[in-house]
């Protein structure tokens, strides 16, 4: 844990990225009571579309793993799409799939093109506050087409077996009905692997309640501090 | 005059960096601009990304920093 309080991590990201925060009002209900509360690190653009993001907290080395794939892969995109927009998220997209293919086995194909989407009142791919209005569109995954063919089967088991002990483990069907175990972070890869450079307003919906499986109530808005646990200096609230 | 120029510079000095360092930073590592749209602007500006932290519900985890 403390990943936002490792120093290489902050020198990293105050290095490549500028920094900032946003509450979004999200709940569970657990037996008849309302719980719950999370967070997710969105790396954007500087016009606020999302190249990667990290669901729920993770130890410093997965954080910083996650960053530097991002800065490294939207570097090698940028010189490889030169200065063609729809190249650069195409390259985006595959790159995420590429990733979901090397660390956790999965095959899924990009998405390389968005289709038109309304978000209408009666939409039913929206997500929704708790009296109905209209939130943020459910941006659907790709299908797992299943495990990767180049694996060898005792390698796919074992990246399946060190995907059972991560966050937000559970279990999904690929394309053939077979049962593959996913995390949070391989099924922001999913996701990510169509939906990448898509706005943060329509991204973080599909994070906390498909990823995370929380139920927002509100859009993501400003607030004066980030965390409820520290004061405005940083300070420990007792 | 020159005292008063004098006074002023070691006041702006002492107060500026320290105190907006410490409190954009919250207990982490990170150094945190108050909006994204803000964000935005200063990535544009220095040729970076930008990095949004959603903190969401309940969330309490004095791990995190």
């Amino acid at each position: 844990m403390s990943a936002l309080n490792n120093p290489e991590v902050g020198k990293f990201v105050n290095e490549h990225f500028v920094a900032s925060f946003q509450k979004v009002a999200t709940f569970k209900i657990v037996n008849g009571a309302k719980q719950g509360g999370n967070v997710a690190a969105y790396f954007c653009a500087p016009d606020g579309r999302v190249l990667h993001c990290v669901a729920g907290p993770v130890d410093a080395q997965a954080f910083l793993h996650e960053l530097k794939w991002t800065v490294d892969t939207a570097k090698t995109c940028i010189k490889d799409s030169k200065g063609d927009g729809a190249k650069f998220k195409e390259l985006f997209r595959t790159a995420h799939s590429e990733k979901l293919r090397q660390e956790f086995g999965i095959a899924v194909s990009p998405v390389t093109y968005d289709s038109p989407q309304a978000m209408g009142e009666n939409d039913s791919l929206t997500y929704r506050d708790p009296t109905g209005r209209p939130l943020a569109p459910k941006l659907p995954p790709p299908p797992i087409d299943g495990p990767d063919v180049r694996l060898t089967e005792a390698k796919f088991q074992e990246l399946q077996k060190n995907a059972a002990g991560a966050p937000g483990n559970r279990t999904a069907m690929d394309a053939k009905g077979r049962r593959v175990v996913v995390t949070n972070q391989s099924l922001v890869h999913q996701v990510m692997a169509a939906h990448s450079l898509v706005p943060i307003e329509r991204v973080y919906g599909t994070v906390f309640e498909n990823i995370l499986g929380e139920k927002i109530s509100t859009k993501p808005v400003d607030v004066v501090k980030p965390f409820t646990w520290l004061d405005k200096q940083g300070n420990r609230i007792k | 005059m020159k005292r008063l120029l004098l006074a002023l510079t070691v006041a702006a000095v002492a107060a500026c960096p320290a105190v907006a360092q410490e409190t954009c930073e919250f207990g982490t590592k990170i150094h945190f601009v108050d909006t994204p749209k803000e964000a935005a602007t200063l990535a544009k500006k220095q040729e970076k990304l930008v990095f949004v932290l959603h903190v969401s519900g309940h969330f309490e985890d004095p791990g995190l920093t």
